[in-house]
């Protein structure tokens, strides 16, 4: 239906921190907002979670505002979503969809406005979960790019890396395996088992495959919680520190009138002690 | 945004599963509307043109688009004489040009043709005046129709009706 096609619009690897990957939202400019955007990525059971809720806490207590965003937790679209699993109707384009449109109402209701403010996002998942669902069910790689050209670039992409026997029994032992979870959609195999091994893996070969084209810092999640929430913080503090001083030391400029109320004088940072 | 998605959400449905399968048998599609009313209502939306055509690129291409054209003002005065109240979206009121609906809806839909204009061009619509009467519309588009599908046009019981 497109008169051409323009991939170099679309979510592809290289586009600047902070500033939306392709054409974005034209009729929300974020440029210069304050806020950072955290993305942490992983397929089920690695941990992503826990690992958030601690860094949520240590965040906080060193006075950054923070808000967490998850995976269809929108309030427009979550009922929906959970409604169309549950119906046999789903197919791969409408499932994509969904989830975009999902992303869509996060992105402008919930993401935007917290970086506008200068909070720190820490998004459960990102864009690239919904890419890696649709590159194992065989979904057009430009076209979902390009639908995803109206996201924003993490500052920060943390996958977190598992191997595929780790990640079944971990699931096993936390809560059995779930039709969708299993890609059961896909008919892969004849029982849930053989499904969900042969669909996780396909998955960690589509997160595998844009760890470099995005940029992903990849932490090992067979480690320890608090092993991998040292490094974590390790790496946040890292560049959070250098951001403020970025910041500190750069000249006044227009972005200091995106905070009303804030001291004129003042550059504007990560808000702290919100 | 959301507006936009939901939208292309409810299209694939149906592309998928009222219009993909009869034209695989080889039966005739009339769909009132199609992705050209995405493109056209995103577009005046603020949404990024070249992102909702990339949207679409999964809908078939029609065989023959026809895009029935009427000013502002006709189809305005058209609404109101039929119905009190005109629709929240349709209006445009989400974009909060105007608390007037009447005042709205001109504002939203002008932009709407405006948009329509560049799609007749870059689609290759077939345009049918839609400010005549009812008779000479259907005449036109009978036209357009049998020339495509290369059947004779009988015009036998428009004739008898006009």
């Amino acid at each position: 239906m497109s008169s051409t096609s323009l991939p170099e619009d679309g979510a592809n690897g290289g586009a600047k921190p902070g500033s939306y990957y392709g054409n974005g939202i034209p009729y929300l400019p974020i440029e210069g907002y304050p806020g950072k955007l955290i993305a942490i990525e992983g397929t089920d059971g690695v941990g992503r979670s826990t690992q958030i809720t601690l860094l949520r806490e240590w965040l906080e207590v060193q006075g950054y505002g923070v808000i967490e965003t998850g995976w269809t937790r929108s309030t427009l679209m979550q009922p929906t979503i959970d409604l169309a699993k549950q119906s046999n109707t789903l197919n791969k384009l409408t499932f994509v969809l969904l989830y975009a449109t999902d992303f869509a109402d996060r992105l402008e209701k919930e993401i935007i406005p917290a970086l506008k403010a200068g909070f720190i996002v820490l998004s459960d998942r990102y864009i690239y979960t919904a890419m890696a669902r649709a590159g194992v069910r065989g979904v057009d790689r430009t076209w979902i790019r390009n639908l995803y050209g109206f996201a924003i670039a993490p500052h920060l992409v943390f996958y977190l890396k598992i191997d595929e026997k780790t990640l079944i029994r971990r699931v096993l032992q936390a809560r059995g395996m779930d039709y969708w979870e299993s890609g059961m959609d896909m008919k892969l195999g004849d029982d849930i088992y053989e499904s969900f091994r042969a669909y996780q893996k396909a998955l960690l070969k589509e997160y595998a495959s844009m760890s470099d084209e995005f940029g992903f810092r990849v932490l090992d999640a067979r480690r320890k919680v608090d092993v991998i929430q040292d490094e974590l913080r390790r790496q946040i503090g890292a560049f959070l520190a250098e951001s403020d001083a970025s910041r500190a030391e750069g000249s006044e400029s227009t972005q200091t009138q995106l905070r009303p109320g804030s001291d004129s004088t003042q550059t504007p940072q990560v808000v702290k002690n919100a | 945004m959301t507006f936009s998605l939901l939208h292309a959400t409810d299209f694939a449905d149906r592309l998928l599963y009222n219009i993909i399968p009869p034209l695989k048998a080889g039966m005739i599609v009339l769909a009132d509307r199609y992705a050209y009313t995405a493109f056209s209502r995103d577009a005046a939306r603020g949404v990024d043109r070249r992102w909702v055509r990339e949207l679409y690129s999964f809908a078939v291409r029609p065989d023959l688009a026809v895009y029935f054209r009427v000013p502002i003002e006709v189809s305005t005065d058209r609404l109101l004489a039929r119905r009190v109240k005109l629709k929240f979206y349709e209006a445009g009121m989400d974009m909060g040009w105007s608390t007037n609906a009447v005042e709205s809806f001109r504002l939203f839909q002008g932009k709407v043709l405006e948009e329509y204009d560049r799609l007749v061009e870059e689609f290759e619509l077939s345009v049918i005046p839609a400010t005549g009467s009812i008779t000479d519309q259907q005449r036109t588009f009978r036209k357009i129709v049998s020339q495509h599908l290369a059947i004779e046009a009988t015009d036998d019981e428009l004739d008898e009706l006009a």
